[in-house]
């Protein structure tokens, strides 16, 4: 009788999941210049609210321009699930995504064929730094990194084998400690800042899968301090939370790539207006956009129009300076045994 | 025509992660498990799954002989409550947890305030989550063997001064054991693979709380398949276990 039930549902779940097969699927005309085109955007979940911005005034201008209308199919998840979509099939024009590594594994793929860092920002179109929030009025007065090592301290960071943001979160910690900017860590010192991060991951209370899944779970009031990115905090004290926004004087600079996919924008016919796209993303009217919604900008003038609202820290160093790129630090941190993998075991036994 | 089905259905993705998982061969696949982290996950899974198969088997077992035994104002609306688990998504039963026990709760509050008990974010939240999800299992497996019993020799106990007590334990249950066991494995196995829910309340840290399926969806986000596969395959091999004991009881109760 119940496995009766299990097949009545299995085969309502097989029907259902047949249906959504059998929805009608665009016919893929061909490229032509007034005709309508339409283009896939495969992002990260953070700059969401500034694509939101941003499409609609590309839309308008490229309309104005070419005469041509675009639509765009926009898709937001984590990094790194979105990266392997696009390699798995997904196919998307455009990629803009958290790390650096993400783009790799599609150049790797053999889908993105052009050289996507030519130009002068390096194809990368926004950054940020690893900051913390805190309750309102910091009641457990954060101020550093090594504020964090009080004992009690209930700390929220993502899960670095399943979040980019986690990754930058573990290195931006190690790499303070590393540069000797953490009270009480010896500079150069990797044993001193490999035991530091052990203190620091004896107070993580939850780790969730992905930055957005964090960040939501501390304005559900869980934890003292969640370690997140500048931008998520500046976005939802936006949205009206109360939490605020605690920069640690030494950090890393977090730089978010975009690419067109050649494999892709070539089988769509979508290469022209893919490549605007992207340039477009490094006008000053969007970075602008970009900058009003948490994301510091890489224009040098929309950098200091915007100076009081992202402040400049005393140390900040990168993933290519401080730890000689993604290549060698995901291996190093983050393998089977890695300096976070064996902090993160040693620290519950 | 429904074999090929089955094939396609079943056989050849469960091929797929048993090659996968061996693909370093027996070593590898002894290496993978045997990670501090891997291996606490997977003992966690089981340990929590074991408690609540145990006091699901207790509850469930009384459940069904309250439903089916006794007459009273809104019985057949629990009757239908019971199946409920099953058709919520049991992400949003994780979500309903933490919202009910976690720290900014009331209950949650009072809990860690007086006693400095966590559940969520910490194995009993597991365990909670996993007797949730799993509720009707153990029910709807004793109860239509209840409703077949034959009450002539309950009766007959009774007419002999017999209490009600002594009768459901030595009338009763030994006509339900198989079916109980058959229930508790069933919510076992189902516990095992379980996702959704735990990856909200469980709090994910490696080697505190961080279940077997959080762990195989960790090693899979960061490009570690081999891992991700051994686990699986441990897991699918004691579910598969499971499910042939099942299959064992269903015939011995048939022939019984």
């Amino acid at each position: 009788m119940l496995f009766q039930r299990f097949l009545t549902i299995i085969s309502l779940v097989s029907i259902l999941s047949l249906t959504a097969c059998a929805a009608p699927t665009n016919p893929n005309s061909a490229p032509n210049a007034q005709a309508p085109v339409k283009l896939i955007l495969g992002a990260y979940t953070t700059p969401r609210e500034a694509y939101s911005k941003i499409i609609p005034s590309f839309v308008a201008q490229w309309k104005a321009k070419t005469g041509q209308d675009v639509t765009f199919e926009e898709s937001y998840q984590g990094s790194g699930a979105q990266s392997r979509a696009v390699v798995e099939g997904f196919e998307a024009d455009v990629v803009a995504l958290s790390l650096e590594a993400d783009i790799d594994r599609i150049t790797q793929a053999g889908l993105i064929t052009h050289d996507w860092k030519a130009g002068a920002q390096r194809g990368m179109v926004s950054t940020s730094v690893v900051a913390f929030a805190v309750r309102a009025g910091n009641p457990k007065n954060i101020h550093d990194w090594a504020d964090l090592t009080q004992p009690g301290l209930e700390l929220l960071t993502p899960n670095p084998k399943t979040s980019g943001g986690a990754m930058w979160n573990i290195l931006a910690l190690y790499g303070a400690a590393l540069r000797g900017k953490v009270n009480g860590v010896a500079a150069n010192d990797e044993a001193a800042a490999t035991q530091f991060l052990q203190a620091v991951l004896k107070n993580v209370a939850v780790m969730d899968k992905g930055a957005r899944e964090s960040i939501t779970n501390f304005e559900k009031g869980v934890g003292d301090v969640a370690i997140t990115y500048e931008n998520e905090v500046l976005v939802g004290r936006q949205a009206g939370q109360q939490y605020e926004l605690v920069l640690p004087q030494s950090s890393i600079l977090i730089e978010n790539p975009v690419a067109v996919v050649d494999a892709y924008t070539d089988k769509h016919g979508t290469r022209a207006v893919a490549e605007a796209f992207v340039a477009y993303l490094f006008t000053r009217e969007a970075q602008e956009i970009f900058a009003r919604y948490g994301l510091r900008s890489i224009d040098p003038q929309v950098a200091q129009a915007t100076a009081q609202q992202y402040p400049t820290l005393a140390d900040v160093f990168t993933i290519d300076g401080q730890f000689g790129g993604w290549a060698q630090a995901t291996p190093k941190f983050f393998g089977d045994q890695g300096l976070y993998t064996l902090a993160a075991s040693a620290v519950q036994e | 025509m429904a074999l090929i089905y089955l094939t396609v259905m079943l056989i050849v993705p469960l091929g797929v992660i048993a090659q996968d998982g061996l693909r370093a061969g027996l070593g590898g696949l002894w290496h993978a498990i045997t990670l501090p982290v891997a291996w606490h996950a997977l003992t966690l899974t089981l340990w929590t799954a074991a408690v609540m198969s145990i006091l699901n088997t207790v509850m469930g077992t009384l459940t069904a002989y309250v439903l089916v035994r006794y007459t009273f104002v809104g019985r057949d609306l629990l009757n239908a409550i019971v199946d409920l688990p099953l058709a919520i998504p049991t992400l949003v039963t994780g979500v309903m947890l933490v919202v009910l026990y976690g720290p900014q709760s009331v209950l949650g509050g009072w809990l860690k305030q007086t006693w400095d008990l966590r559940i969520v974010f910490a194995p009993p939240g597991i365990v909670l989550a996993l007797l949730f999800i799993t509720f009707p299992f153990v029910v709807r497996a004793v109860q239509p063997v209840l409703l077949n019993l034959d009450r002539d020799q309950e009766e007959a106990a009774a007419t002999l001064g017999a209490s009600s007590w002594t009768i459901f334990r030595r009338v009763t249950f030994p006509e339900l054991i198989l079916p109980v066991i058959s229930g508790a494995l069933l919510s076992f196995a189902r516990a095992i693979g379980e996702f959704g829910a735990i990856v909200i309340v469980a709090g994910n840290l490696p080697m505190f709380s961080q279940t077997a399926a959080v762990y195989v969806l960790g090693e899979v986000e960061s490009e570690n398949r081999l891992a991700a596969s051994a686990i699986s395959l441990v897991m699918l091999t004691l579910a598969f276990g499971l499910v042939l004991s099942m299959d064992w009881l269903h015939k011995r109760q048939q022939g019984h």
